[in-house]
C-alpha cells in the first residue's frame, strides 16, 4: 500500500463480518482505513461457522470473497495480532498507540504452505475448532485464514527447530519481539463483536462435566465442512448420535446465574433475549437432519424468535421436516451413567404442566450473546460510555444507530448488541455512512 | 486398454468464486483425486457453451463434470435451471455423435466442499471406467 | 496470437518442484510457439521476481505473460498489478493453477502431476495468445440521488447522502414527510414521540441546502442505467423529468387491514387495531376513554395477519410484538387499575426488546399462549366482545375474557402500490411480497438492478433502528459508486457479433439484469448489451441458436484452446535427481509427538477399531482418546476404517 502508514481517515477495531463490511465501504468511498484484529486472522465469528439462515448458504462462500476483498483492497491495511493500548482525543484526532504481537513467523516471507505444521511434534488445543481437537504449537489459524500465514504458540513451542529446518523461504524467526506502533485517525469504528455466555456458569446443565454436553458453536463446527472429526460425531467418545437436544435460552433471558466464571456476577446474568440462538439451533437441526437422517432433534424453547425475513417460514420449514418442538425450560442436565455417556434432561413441560424427563446421547446448549466491552477502557482523555446491558451505548438508538458517547466514534455489528449476520452487515453500512459523513464535514 | 490401468480423463468446469475455491481446498488438504481431472474456471455455470463440451470429448476427454454452485449462485436464482439445459442441450448433440450420456454430470459443490468434490470424482472416473474410454466407445458404435 | 509470450513456472519452494518437474517444463514450453521466454522462479510472488517479470516485459517487450503457480484467487491481482507497472493490459496475463490443483492434489504420483501441468500450462499459453487488450469501462455518473418515499429511512438517507456532498431529489407521494412514524406517539425503545422525531429529521433536512423535497409526488417512469437514469415525476399538473445517477427506494410498508368479522373487526366499535389503539392512547388524557366509555380491560391479539402457515402472509413482522408489549407499557403508566390481556403465539422481543416483556409482566399483564390451530374466538353480544381462547401455557384450559376492548395487533403488508413502483424500477418482488434484495448478506440493499437499491421497511418488515440502518446502508453504497463522478466496470462483459445476430431475444429473455436489448443495426434488428449493466456471468452466451454473444475472456477461441492445450501430448522424462527428499511430509515417525498417540498407535496396529474400544484397550477415557485421535486423523496418522456393525461408531486404523 503506498499510503501513509501513519495517518488514516478511520480505524476499524475487528475484523469479523461486520468490522470488514464498514472498512470495505469506508475504502469504497476513497477513505484510508487501518483494520485492527486481535487474532491472527480476519473473519470473527462467521467463518467458524457451517451454514448459514435462513438461506442455508455456505457461511465460508459468503465471507472468504469479503475478507480477502478487505485483505487486498488499496485503502485498506491491516493489522493482525495486534492490542489497541490507547485512543487518545485532541483537537478532533484521535492519536492511537497499538502493539502487534509477534507470530514467530516473517509475514512476508511465509507462503502458506504447512510445511513447518507437517513436522511440528508439540499439539496444542485447536481454538479454531472450540478445543475439541488439536493442532500443532505452529500452524495456520486456519484453512481459510487471511493471510494465509503460519504464526508459534510460543507458549507451547519446545524450540526444537524443526519447522526452521522444513521452511524453505525461512520465515521462522524465533527472536521476534512485539512492535509498537502509534498512528492518527478521524474517526474509530468499534466492531468488536461480542462474547458468546460460557456455559460453565450454569452448572445445572453439566457443561465441562460430561463431555457429551456440547455449545452451539461447538455443533456449528461438528456440522462445517471444514470439521474437526470426520463425521458428526460425540465429542465423549465418538459414536454417531441419534437423539440430539437443544437447550435455548441457556445464559439468555436469565437471571438466576450465581457464582459466574471468569466474569463478576454482572456480566453473566442475562436478563435480555440473544436474537441469534433460536434460529442458529433451527438451522442446526436442518442440518443435522442432513447428516444424520435418523436421529431425532428436540428443541427445548422459551418463545421461537423467527422474526426476520424469511425466518418464520424457515421455521415451518424445520417442523416439516420432523424437527420436534417442545416449550419447557430444562431444569437439569445429568448423566445417566458413565459409560453410556447419555444425558437425563429434567424440564417443565408448559403445555401439560408437568415435570419430564427425557433421554438424549447429544445436548446442545444454546448459548447467547454476552457484550464484549473490553475496548471502552482504551479510551485515555474521553468516556465510551455503555448501556444497562454493557454493550457500546448508542446515543440516538432511532435516527443514529452508530453514534456513541464520543464524538466521531461508531459503533457497527454485534458490539452494540445482539445481532445476526443481515442484521451486523446493515449496521456495518450505516456506521459507514455515518462516519464517511462526519468526515466530510470535520 | 485394460479398465485397471485406464485413468478416465475428465474436464470439470468450475466457478471462479463457489467451486473453484472447494476444488483448492481438496488440493490444499493433500485429498487425492485422479491426476487426469482438469479443471477450467468460468464466472457461472450456466456460461458453458455444448460447443465446449464436445470439443472436449473430440480432444479425448472420456467425461465432463459441471461443478455448480445450486443455489449459492450470485447472478441468477435460475442457475441450476439455466446449467440443467446446457447439460440436455449437450446430451442432444451427445447422441448424435454417439457419445453416451452418462459421460455428462453436474452437482452443486460449494467453497469448501472439498470432500465432496474428491467423492465426485471417484464415483465418476468409477463409472466412466465402466464405459471404458470414449475412443472404443465412439468406434464400437460405427 | 501473440507472438513475445513469456512463461514463468514457479517451485514455490518445493511446494511445486518437490512434486512437479518444474525444471523440466520450463525446457519445454521455451520450445512452444510464441513464446519469447520461459523461466523457472523460486517464488513468483515475491518482490524480486515480480521486478524480474517487470523487466523482462519492458525490455523484451512481452505482449503477454503467463505464471504457473498457486490458485488464481490468490494472486490474480498481483500480477496484473505487475503487468499495469510495465505497461502491459492486465488482461493480457493469465494465471495457471499448478499448486492447489495439481502439485498438492496429486503429491501422491510427481510423474502424473508433471504431465498434469504440463497441459495446464500449456492451456495457459493457448488462451493467453488469445487473450485480447480490454479497458475497464468508465461511465460518468451524476452526482444525484432519488429517493422514493420520504419517511424516516427516505428522510435519514436524503441527510447522509447530502452531508456526503450528493444532490439529493426526495420524492414523497404524500402531503407530508415523515411515514407511518410521523403519525405514532410513543416509540419503542427510546420512548420519544413520533412526531417530534420526524420534525428532528425534518429539520435536518432543511439544513441541507443540496435536498430538494417534492411532496405529492407521483413517480412517472424511468429509464436509463446506472450514472445516468432518467426519472419523471409529476408533481400536481407539472412533469420533471430528473436525471440521477442512482435510485434508492425507500417506500415503506401499509398496516394490514383485518377483512371484516377477523376476530369481530368491523363488526363492534370494540375491535379496533394496534395503531388505531395506539391514537387513542395517545389522545386520552387521565382515563382511557372510546367513543365515549371508559375502557379498565383490554385483550391484544397477536399475529393477525401475520404467521398464517396457510395465508397468504407466512412472514412474522418482526416489530408487532414489542409495539404491542409498549403500547401496553405505555397505558399501564398513564392510566390507573388497567387490566391487559396477551393473547400471544410466541413473544418475539428479540434482543434488548425483551426487558420490555419483562416490564409487562412485573406490572402484571397477563399472557395467554394460544396456537395456530386453535385461534381465541371473538364473539359479540350486542357488539361487546367475549373472547374464548384455549391457554397453552396452563394444560390448554379454555379461557373465556369479557374486556372492554379488543386490540388486534397487526402487522406489515407491502404497499399497495408496491407493483407498480417494481415494474417501473424493475426491482423483483420476493414471495412474502416485499421488494427483493440480491442476497440477504452479500447484496442486502442492491437489486438486481445496478443503481437502484432498497431501505427500509419496504424490503420486509423493520423497526425503526433497523429500517434507518438499511436506508444508510444503501446511502453508503450510493455514495461509493458516485464518489468520482465516474463509474469504472470490469471489462469481463458479453459482446455481441453483429454479423450473426439475428435478434431470437432469447438472451434478453435469460438475462437476470435486463442488459440485453434490441438495437437497429444494417437494416435488422441486433442484440445490444449495455455495458453498465452487464454482470458479466456469461448466462446469455450458449442460449445463442447462432452462437452470436460471447463473453470477454471467455470466449470460443479461448476456452477451446485451452481444452486442446491441457489434452496435448507431452514428451515428458522421467526426474533426474531422485526424489529422496519428499519424505519430509509423508512419511513421519512418532518419536517427539504425546505418548498417547504412541499408545494408540500400538493399539491399532494390526487393528481396526472404535474409540471405546481403544480407551478400553489402553485404559483411558474415552472422551481424551478421540480428541487425541481425531488430532492423529487430521495430522494423516490414522484414518476411518468405515462404520461398525451397530452403525453407531467408527473404526480406525493406522494410515499407511
Ligand atoms: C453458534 C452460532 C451460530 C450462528 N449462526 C448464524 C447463522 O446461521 N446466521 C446468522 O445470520 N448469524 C449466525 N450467528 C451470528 C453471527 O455469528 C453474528 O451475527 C456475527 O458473527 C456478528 O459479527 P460481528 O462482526 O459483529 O462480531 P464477531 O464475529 O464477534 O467479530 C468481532 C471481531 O473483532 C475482533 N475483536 C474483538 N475485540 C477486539 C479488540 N479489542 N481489538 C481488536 N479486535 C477485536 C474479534 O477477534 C473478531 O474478529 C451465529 C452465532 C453463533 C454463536
Ligand atoms: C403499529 C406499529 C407500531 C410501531 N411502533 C414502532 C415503535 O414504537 N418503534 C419503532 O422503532 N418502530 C415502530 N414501528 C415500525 C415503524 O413504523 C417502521 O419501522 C417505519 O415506519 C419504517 O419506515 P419506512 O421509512 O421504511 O416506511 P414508511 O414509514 O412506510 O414510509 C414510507 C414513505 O414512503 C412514501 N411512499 C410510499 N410509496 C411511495 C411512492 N410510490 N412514491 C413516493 N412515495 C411513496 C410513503 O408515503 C411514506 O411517506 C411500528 C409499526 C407498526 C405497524
Ligand atoms: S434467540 Fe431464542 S434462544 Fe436465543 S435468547 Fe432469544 S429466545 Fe432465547
Ligand atoms: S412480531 Fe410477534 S405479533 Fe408480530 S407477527 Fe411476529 S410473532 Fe406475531
Ligand atoms: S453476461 Fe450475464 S449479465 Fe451480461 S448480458 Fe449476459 S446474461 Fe446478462
Amino acid at each position: 500500500m503506498s499510503i501513509d502508514k501513519t495517518k488514516y481517515d478511520a480505524l476499524v477495531v475487528g475484523g469479523g463480518i461486520a468490522g470488514q463490511e464498514a472498512a470495505l465501504s469506508l475504502a469504497d468511498m476513497d477513505y484510508k482505513v487501518l483494520l485492527v484484529e486481535k487474532d491472527l486472522s480476519i473473519g470473527g465469528k462467521m467463518i467458524h461457522l457451517s451454514k448459514v439462515f435462513p438461506t442455508l448458504d455456505c457461511a465460508a462462500c459468503i465471507t472468504t470473497p469479503k475478507m480477502s476483498e478487505t485483505a487486498r483492497h488499496p485503502n485498506i491495511n491491516l493489522l493482525l495480532n495486534t492490542n489497541i493500548l490507547e485512543i487518545e482525543k485532541d483537537n478532533g484526532i484521535f492519536s492511537i498507540a497499538l502493539t502487534i504481537r509477534p507470530k514467530y513467523v516473517k509475514e512476508d516471507l511465509c507462503t502458506g504452505c504447512q510445511l513447518c505444521e507437517w513436522v511440528c511434534p508439540v499439539i496444542v488445543d485447536d481454538g479454531f475448532n472450540n478445543n475439541m481437537v488439536g493442532r500443532k504449537a505452529i500452524s495456520i489459524a486456519f484453512n481459510l485464514a487471511n493471510p494465509k500465514v503460519a504464526a508459534i504458540d510460543m507458549n507451547h513451542c519446545i524450540k526444537c527447530k524443526k519447522c526452521e529446518i522444513a521452511c524453505v523461504p525461512k520465515a521462522i524467526d524465533y527472536s521476534m519481539q512485539p512492535q509498537n506502533i502509534s498512528i492518527e485517525t478521524k474517526t474509530v469504528i468499534i466492531s468488536t463483536g461480542f462474547n458468546l455466555f460460557k456455559p460453565e456458569n450454569k452448572p445445572q446443565y453439566g457443561y465441562g462435566k460430561y463431555p457429551n454436553v456440547i455449545d452451539a458453536m461447538q455443533m456449528d463446527r461438528l456440522i462445517a465442512p471444514t470439521r474437526p472429526y470426520n463425521s458428526v460425531v460425540r465429542p465423549g467418545d465418538g459414536k454417531i448420535p441419534d437423539k440430539i437436544a437443544y437447550v435455548l435460552c441457556t445464559g439468555s433471558r436469565d437471571t438466576s446465574i450465581e457464582n459466574a466464571i471468569g466474569c463478576s456476577v454482572d456480566c453473566a446474568n442475562n436478563p435480555i433475549c440473544s436474537q441469534i440462538c433460536c434460529m442458529y439451533s433451527i438451522k442446526q437441526a436442518q442440518l443435522l437432519m442432513g447428516a444424520l437422517p435418523l436421529a431425532d432433534i428436540t428443541i427445548y424453547y422459551m418463545d421461537i424468535r423467527a422474526f426476520g425475513k424469511g425466518y418464520e417460514e424457515f421455521y415451518q420449514q424445520a417442523k416439516g421436516m420432523g424437527v420436534s418442538f417442545i416449550k419447557g425450560k430444562i431444569a437439569k442436565i445429568t448423566q445417566k451413567d458413565h459409560n453410556s455417556g447419555d444425558l437425563i434432561l429434567r424440564y417443565e413441560d408448559v403445555t401439560t404442566g408437568t415435570l419430564k424427563e427425557a433421554k438424549h446421547d447429544l445436548v446442545v446448549l444454546s448459548v447467547g450473546v454476552l457484550p464484549n466491552n473490553e475496548i471502552a477502557k482504551v479510551f485515555t482523555n474521553q468516556k465510551l460510555e455503555l448501556d444497562d446491558q454493557r454493550f457500546i451505548k448508542q446515543v440516538d438508538e432511532l435516527l443514529s444507530p452508530s453514534l456513541t458517547s464520543i464524538e466521531g466514534v461508531f459503533v457497527a455489528g454485534t458490539a452494540a448488541g445482539p445481532k445476526d449476520i443481515p442484521d451486523s452487515i446493515l449496521s456495518a453500512g450505516s456506521a459507514a455512512s455515518e462516519a464517511a459523513s462526519y468526515i466530510n464535514n470535520i | 486398454m485394460s479398465t485397471e490401468t485406464f485413468s478416465p480423463k475428465i474436464l470439470v468446469f468450475s466457478t471462479d468464486k463457489i467451486s473453484d475455491p472447494g476444488i483448492d481446498q481438496a488440493g490444499l488438504r493433500k485429498l487425492h483425486y485422479s491426476p487426469s481431472v482438469y479443471v477450467i474456471s468460468l464466472p457461472c455455470s450456466s456460461g458453458i457453451k455444448p460447443r465446449w463440451i464436445m470439443r472436449a470429448f473430440k480432444q479425448g476427454f472420456d467425461g465432463v463434470f459441471i461443478a455448480a454452485d445450486g443455489h449459492e449462485c450470485s447472478y441468477s436464482p435460475k442457475c441450476a435451471e439455466h446449467t440443467n439445459t446446457i447439460i440436455v442441450e449437450s446430451q442432444k448433440m451427445m447422441k448424435e455423435n454417439n457419445i453416451n450420456p452418462k459421460r455428462i454430470r453436474m452437482a452443486a459443490l460449494c467453497s469448501v466442499c472439498a470432500e465432496p468434490f474428491v467423492s465426485h470424482m471417484g464415483n465418476f472416473s468409477k463409472i466412466l471406467s465402466e464405459l471404458g474410454s470414449l475412443e472404443t466407445e465412439v468406434y464400437k458404435a460405427q | 496470437m501473440k507472438q513475445r509470450i513469456g512463461v514463468y513456472i514457479c517451485h514455490c519452494g518445493g511446494n511445486i518442484s518437490d512434486y512437479v518437474d518444474v525444471e523440466q517444463l520450463g525446457k519445454l514450453m521455451a520450445k512452444e510457439n510464441g513464446v519469447l521466454i520461459s523461466k523457472n522462479v523460486m517464488f513468483a510472488c515475491s518482490d524480486s521476481t515480480q521486478k524480474e517479470i517487470e523487466q523482462d516485459i519492458e525490455e523484451n517487450k512481452l505482449d503477454s505473460i503467463v505464471v504457473a503457480s498457486c490458485s488464481p484467487k490468490l494472486h490474480t491481482h498481483t500480477f496484473r498489478n505487475v503487468a499495469i507497472r510495465a505497461g502491459l493490459n492486465p488482461y493480457n496475463y493469465t494465471q495457471v493453477n499448478i499448486r492447489e490443483q495439481c502439485s498438492w492434489a496429486h503429491s501422491d504420483k510427481p510423474m502424473d502431476a508433471t504431465i498434469k501441468a504440463y497441459g495446464l500450462i500449456r492451456a495457459g499459453i493457448n488462451r493467453v495468445s488469445y487473450s485480447e487488450v480490454l479497458e475497464s469501462l468508465e461511465i460518468s455518473a451524476q452526482k444525484v440521488v432519488a429517493i422514493i418515499g420520504a419517511g424516516v429511512a427516505g428522510m435519514r438517507a436524503a441527510v447522509d447522502l447530502a452531508r456526503m456532498d450528493n444532490q439529493v431529489y426526495l420524492i414523497e407521494k404524500g402531503n407530508t414527510v415523515g411515514g407511518h412514524v410521523a403519525q405514532a406517539g410513543r416509540l419503542f425503545p427510546t420512548n420519544e414521540n413520533g412526531k417530534e422525531v420526524v420534525d428532528r429529521l425534518y429539520q435536518r433536512i432543511r439544513q441541507q441546502s443540496n435536498i430538494t423535497l417534492f411532496t405529492n409526488a407521483t413517480l412517472e417512469k424511468v429509464s436509463g442505467s446506472i450514472g445516468n437514469f432518467w426519472i419523471e415525476v409529476k408533481l400536481g399538473s407539472e412533469e420533471l423529468k430528473l436525471n440521477v445517477g442512482s435510485v434508492l427506494v425507500t417506500t415503506g410498508f401499509d398496516f394490514y387491514d383485518p377483512k371484516e368479522g377477523e376476530f369481530g373487526y368491523r363488526l363492534s366499535d370494540r375491535v379496533i387495531t394496534l395503531p388505531d389503539f395506539n391514537k387513542m392512547v395517545e389522545n386520552s388524557k387521565g382515563k382511557l376513554i372510546h367513543n365515549g366509555k371508559s375502557v379498565k380491560s383490554v385483550a391484544y391479539i397477536y399475529c393477525v395477519g401475520n404467521r398464517q402457515s396457510k395465508g397468504e402472509n407466512r412472514y412474522c413482522s418482526r416489530q408487532c410484538c414489542t409495539a404491542a408489549i409498549h403500547s401496553s407499557l405505555h397505558v399501564h403508566e398513564k392510566f390507573e387499575d388497567m387490566t391487559a390481556y396477551h393473547l400471544f403465539r410466541d413473544i418475539r422481543t428479540y434482543g434488548k426488546q425483551e426487558l420490555l416483556y419483562q416490564q409487562s409482566s412485573k406490572n402484571g399483564d397477563i399472557y395467554i399462549r394460544f396456537e395456530e390451530k386453535e385461534p381465541p374466538v371473538v364473539e359479540l353480544k350486542n357488539g361487546n366482545p367475549t373472547i374464548k381462547v384455549k391457554d397453552y401455557l396452563t394444560t390448554k384450559r379454555e379461557l373465556t375474557l369479557d374486556t372492554d376492548l379488543v386490540v388486534l395487533v397487526t402487522g406489515m403488508v407491502p404497499r399497495t402500490d408496491s407493483n407498480s413502483v417494481s415494474s417501473k424500477l424493475k426491482i423483483p418482488i420476493g414471495i412474502d411480497r416485499f421488494f427483493n434484495e440480491i442476497h440477504p448478506k452479500l447484496k442486502p440493499v442492491e437489486t438486481v438492478i445496478k443503481g437502484v437499491y432498497i431501505g427500509g421497511a419496504c424490503q420486509g418488515p423493520k423497526n425503526i433502528n433497523e429500517s434507518v440502518q438499511s436506508a444508510l446502508s444503501g446511502a453508503a453504497k450510493i455514495n461509493a459508486t458516485l464518489k468520482s463522478g465516474n463509474i469504472n466496470l470490469e471489462p469481463i462483459i458479453a459482446r455481441v457479433n453483429a454479423d450473426s445476430c439475428l435478434w431470437c431475444g432469447k438472451c434478453a429473455e435469460v438475462c437476470e439484469y435486463d442488459a440485453i436489448s434490441s438495437i437497429a443495426n444494417g437494416g435488422k434488428l441486433i442484440a445490444e448489451v449495455n455495458k453498465a449493466t452487464c454482470k458479466g456471468c456469461g448466462i446469455c452466451a450458449p442460449t445463442c441458436p447462432s452462437n452470436a454473444i460471447e463473453l470477454a475472456q471467455f470466449t470460443d477461441n479461448e476456452i477451446e484452446s485451452m481444452i486442446d492445450g491441457l489434452m496435448s501430448k507431452a514428451e515428458i522424462s522421467p526426474r533426474v535427481e531422485s526424489q529422496q527428499n519428499n519424505q519430509k511430509a509423508g512419511v513421519q515417525s512418532l518419536a517427539g509427538y504425546p505418548k498417547i498417540w504412541r499408545t494408540i498407535a500400538n493399539a491399532l496396529e494390526g487393528n481396526t477399531l472404535t474409540i471405546p474400544q481403544i480407551a478400553e484397550k489402553i485404559d483411558q477415557e474415552a472422551s481424551l482418546v478421540t480428541w487425541h485421535l481425531m488430532t492423529m486423523n487430521r495430522y494423516g496418522f490414522v484414518e476411518s476404517a468405515g462404520l461398525n456393525d451397530n452403525e453407531d461408531y467408527f473404526m480406525y486404523k493406522l494410515k499407511k
